[in-house]
């Protein structure tokens, strides 16, 4: 078995374990990252897509609402390109109770969250689509965030750090020497090896997992997995974040990113991590509570569902799961627990988790005799190669007034026009260029999945209906002389259908029903892809089937 | 006042509008938009999977008597087929092949797919004929992100197929950008890029020996087999086409030569009017509306064929509560009960998604009937993907169906 050695072994490729990894490599610690998906298969890329102001939490959680009110400034300056500046308004509509509002205003105050009322003529002249029977509104600093692309962007970040990252790395042991952890066995998902990774300390960073991996170090963690869903509706019915202003419940925000607007959330406890479905019930209740907000809501084409889990810790001394609050908590398992050489780093938002790497990293730094301060919260983050130009300069340009505050489509349109790229279109509906396509396979991506993920391919209203098949024939191109042949060609695109079609069928009706067949008949009728079931097969670098990265379906 | 008018313009729709129109009747076809046609392979699917495909539509009809081929009847399938046959011939777009013996064509993944009848543009790309052992060509232009040679070599060499794969240089044009499958075909129409083609067509012929050379189906629009034809006397070998995503540049050859033929007949098309209500006296549908740009217009016709085209064509749609409607006439539907029941797991799952089955009942005539088995209108057909209890797409029959329907509605 091969064996490498590093001062800190980060388990967690999501936003947390990221950020850890950043920190630690800027302050010349040792570190190797692994996550047993792609950057960002967890809850990060699962989520709701809100940098909160800390308005949702401002009464029954305020220190995070102050955490967030802090972390938001901060993220706004170290990753302009993944963030939109849509403000955020909270709502009350009449199915709420008017005497939240002042109750909220106070709690804002009190907690160090920027608020201001605003009118309702005000509101309805800048989005004219909310239900003008909304009584009062007030405005704070939510954002809307790409959080594949910041984790991605913070990877790059601590990869040019000297940070080692090993994505499709699933820890399947912690190795224990008497009450000290020492390492870990990690299984790499493209190849079946096993390997060894000593170290002086892990960090579990596996957020609704860390339960999982404190088990492995024969301690116990309980992390509540609560499931949220949310639904992607094709249009931008509004520009600014829009919460409904009462305590946090379902269905209560919607978020505009990227070409839509996306509704959410739920939260259903579930047993597993790994185990749990979207019900028909959960959009029925989004696309109702959606309607109380902007009248006609319904109407809208849905693109696709999803859900995450979120990772609430549950403290020893908390008695019912709805009191388990929304900050996050450093577990240092030697006094809790007798067991060193392991520290977990729980609960949290994705707005906090630079927060949470700091003092996580202080703590660890602290132990291993290092003295470097953080500087995590003033550098600039890289833009990966495989973003859009169109936005990449959004960060490198001065000009303020060239930092279009909202995601445009138009701004990329403009830029393939200029230079008559539109022939190299490979996702038409989210103006994916081939460029951008090899660029994200020559950046390492393991499936068309991946490639998803970085250059949101597939995720338009055509949910991959022509673009599956010319990534997949891209991707063949490009890797068949490092060995990846037809048949892992095959499989690409026969696994990417149906990753695609598990987040659609919750929301088929309408025109997406119909989308729905006619990518049938392009990929079952025009090309008989089934046809060559018998010429796929798992392989070539790619990892499309394994175990510990499937998400099990439940029906209801 | 029309005696037929025909809600639908495709395949289905084409020929129960010919058929009526031959027999001298004042035609009309209403359609919103052009049909599957334009986005299907432009060869005749009758029944996949299956060696003989009539026998194979004999045996469907005994064991599903509810099936559009078992309703239309095998005499109506065949007269349908020839009658398409004959307006290819025609008009220089013959079709080849055989009611009893599927080909086996390459897809632009260069899986073999059944099919009974293709453009004779594709005819030379047969399994049976490229496994002898000659070697073929499969090339493209790398503008063309509708067709990858590498991968669909790879696939039929893994087939028992000696293919390799070539990417062409495009030719000379005025175009700068943007090269889509049509405006490929509208430039193969120009005898210089077609020479140019030629020359390095045959280049690779004296290079590599092949045989047959498979390029993807952008081969002319209007004069496909005179294209064919000559770019096989320059390069020395037999050409084939192989059908691209949509928009598919056969799919819309096969249109034309339809439209063409009806419009000859002195039938009209009229494209861009959504049909959305219906006027009826007791059992008989008098008027229907269209709507284009926000202005209704109303429509008269003795008879009547709906031929809308199931969930892919729009005449079927479902609202986000889990209800289906037809969105023309507001005719009954038959569709499996609840939205649980839609969807199988897998998208590729070999029986289809139940709620693609969903369509119009009909009586032996193809006129609707509701949940009772009661004929709703005794002067309306529906035809095509409109119809229940199928599913074109999987079983490999969508041209043969719409065709058979669409024939036997244009008798009647
Ligand atoms: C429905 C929902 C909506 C949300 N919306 C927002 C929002 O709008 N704004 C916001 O700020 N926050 C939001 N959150 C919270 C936020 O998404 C999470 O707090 C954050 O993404 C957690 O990041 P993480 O890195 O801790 O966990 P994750 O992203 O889950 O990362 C943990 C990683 O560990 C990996 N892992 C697990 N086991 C192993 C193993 N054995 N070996 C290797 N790797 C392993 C997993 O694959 C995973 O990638 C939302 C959460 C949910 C559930
Ligand atoms: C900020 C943000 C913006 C987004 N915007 C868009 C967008 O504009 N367009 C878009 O298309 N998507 C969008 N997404 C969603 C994205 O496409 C993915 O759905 C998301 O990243 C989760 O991945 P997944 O679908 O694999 O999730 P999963 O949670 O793995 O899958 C979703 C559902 O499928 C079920 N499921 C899992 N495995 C199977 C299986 N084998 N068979 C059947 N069902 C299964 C799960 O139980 C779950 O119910 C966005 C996501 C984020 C975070």
């Amino acid at each position: 078995m091969q064996t490498l050695s590093t001062d800190v072994l980060v388990i967690g490729g999501g936003a947390t374990g990221t950020g850890c990894a950043l920190d630690l490599a800027m302050r010349g610690i040792r570190c190797i990252l692994v996550e047993k998906g792609d950057i960002t298969h967890g809850t990060t890329g699962r989520y709701h897509g809100l940098l909160h102001s800390g308005g949702r939490y401002v009464t029954k959680d305020p220190q995070s609402a102050t955490e967030c009110a802090h972390e938001n400034a901060i993220l706004r300056r170290i990753m302009p390109h993944c963030i939109e500046q849509t403000s955020g308004f909270f709502v009350i509509t009449p199915w709420d109770d008017e005497s939240y509002g002042d109750v909220f205003v106070t709690n804002c105050h009190r907690t160090g969250v920027p608020v201001q009322e605003i009118s309702v003529a005000e509101m309805l002249r800048r989005e004219p689509a909310l239900n003008p029977r909304i009584s009062r509104v007030f405005e704070v600093h939510d954002g809307s965030a790409d959080s594949f692309l910041a984790t991605h962007s913070v990877a790059l970040a601590a990869r040019e750090y000297g940070a080692e990252i090993r994505t499709y790395h699933n820890v399947v042991e912690l190795v224990r020497v008497g009450d000290r952890v020492v390492g870990a066995i990690v299984e790499d998902l493209r190849s079946g090896e096993r390997i060894r990774i000593d170290c002086t300390y892990v960090l579990n960073a596996a957020g609704a997992w860390a339960g999982k991996i404190a088990a492995m170090a024969g301690v116990t963690v309980t992390v509540v997995p609560g499931k949220g869903t949310m639904v992607a509706m094709n249009h931008r019915m509004v520009n600014t974040v829009v919460n409904r202003c009462k305590l946090p419940s379902d269905g209560d925000i919607i978020v505009p990113i990227h070409t839509v607007a996306v509704i959410g959330t739920t939260d259903v406890h579930v047993p597993d991590p790994d185990v749990f479905g979207i019900e028909p019930e959960e959009i029925q209740f989004m696309l109702d509570e959606g309607e109380k907000l902007i009248p006609g809501f319904r109407q809208y084409r849905a693109l696709r569902a999803w859900a995450g889990v979120r990772p609430l810790y549950k403290d020893k001394d908390v008695a019912s799961d709805r009191d388990i609050p929304r900050t996050f908590k450093l577990l240092d398992h030697e006094e809790r627990d007798g067991v060193s050489g392991i520290l977990s780093i729980v609960g949290g938002k994705w707005t906090t988790y630079r927060l949470m790497a700091e003092q996580t990293v202080n703590e660890l730094a602290r132990r291993l005799g290092n003295t470097q301060p953080c500087r995590t919260a003033s550098e600039v983050l890289p833009v990966p190669r495989f973003e859009h130009r169109a936005h990449a300069m959004v960060t490198v340009s001065p000009d303020p007034a060239a930092q279009t505050p909202h995601y445009w489509l138009g701004k990329p349109l403009a830029l393939v026009e200029s230079e008559h790229a539109a022939g190299d279109l490979i996702c038409e509906c989210e103006l994916v260029t081939r460029d951008r396509i090899i660029a994200a396979i020559d950046a390492g991506a393991h499936n068309l999945d991946d490639i998803r993920r970085d250059v949101r391919m597939g995720m338009g209203p055509c949910q991959g209906g022509w673009c599956i098949y010319r990534t997949a024939n891209l991707l063949y191109e490009r890797r068949c002389a490092d060995g990846l042949s037809h048949t892992h060609a095959n499989e690409a695109m026969l696994h990417f259908l149906q990753e695609r079609w598990k987040g659609l069928t919750p929301v088929l009706w309408g025109d997406q029903l119909r989308q729905a067949r006619l990518d049938e008949l392009i990929y079952a009728g025009v090309l008989g892809i089934h046809r060559l079931r018998a010429l796929a097969e798992p392989g070539g670098g790619l990892v499309t089937q394994h175990p510990a990265i499937a998400t099990e379906y439940v029906q209801a | 006042m029309y005696d037929t008018i025909v809600i639908g313009a495709g395949l289905s729709g084409m020929l129960a509008a010919i058929g009526r129109a031959e027999r001298g009747e004042k035609v009309l076809v209403l359609a919103k938009g052009h049909g599957a046609t334009h986005w299907s392979t432009g060869c005749i699917d009758l029944l996949a999977d299956v060696d003989d495909p009539l026998a194979g539509i004999a045996q469907l009809a005994i064991q599903r008597p509810h099936h559009p081929y078992a309703l239309a009847g095998p005499a109506m399938i065949e007269q349908g087929i020839a009658r398409v046959r004959t307006i290819g011939e025609a008009a220089d777009y013959p079709f080849a092949g055989n009611l009893n013996r599927n080909l086996l064509l390459p897809t632009a993944l260069g899986a073999l797919r059944p099919t009974a009848f293709a453009p004779a543009t594709m005819i030379a790309g047969d399994a049976r004929q490229l496994r002898d052992g000659r070697p073929t060509l499969i090339a493209g232009f790398a503008e063309l992100r509708d067709f990858f040679p590498p991968l669909i070599a790879a696939n039929l060499r893994a087939q028992g197929i000696a293919a390799e794969a070539a990417q062409l240089a495009l030719p000379p044009t005025q175009r700068q950008h943007d090269f889509s499958s049509v405006t490929l075909a509208r430039l193969c129409e120009q005898p210089a890029f077609r020479a140019n083609l030629g020359e390095q067509l045959a280049a690779h012929v004296r290079k590599g020996g092949y045989a047959r050379i498979g390029l993807p189906a952008i081969l002319g629009l209007r004069h496909a087999t005179a294209v064919v034809r000559d770019l096989q006397n320059r390069a020395g070998a037999l050409i084939f086409e192989i059908p691209t995503l949509p928009v598919s540049v056969a799919g819309m050859r096969l249109y034309q030569i339809l439209e063409d033929e009806l419009l000859r007949l002195g039938g009209r098309i009229q494209l861009g009017g959504f049909v959305q209500r219906a006027e009826h006296i007791g059992d008989t549908l008098v008027a229907v509306f269209s709507e284009a740009a926000a202005r209704e217009q109303r429509h008269t016709a003795r008879h009547w064929v709906l031929a809308t085209g199931g969930i892919l064509g729009g005449g079927v749609r479902a609202t986000p509560e889990g209800y289906l409607y037809e969105t023309a006439l507001a005719l009954p539907l038959q569709t499996p009960d609840g939205r649980a029941g839609w969807f199988a797991p897998r998208f590729l799952d070999e029986h289809g998604h139940p709620v693609f089955q969903s369509g119009v009942r009909v009586d032996q005539r193809l006129r609707p009937l509701d949940a009772a088995g009661r004929l709703v209108y005794e002067n309306v057909q529906v035809v095509g993907g409109a119809l229940a209890g199928y599913d074109p797409i999987r079983e490999g029959c969508l041209e043969g169906a719409a065709i058979a329907t669409g024939w036997a509605a244009g008798q009647a």
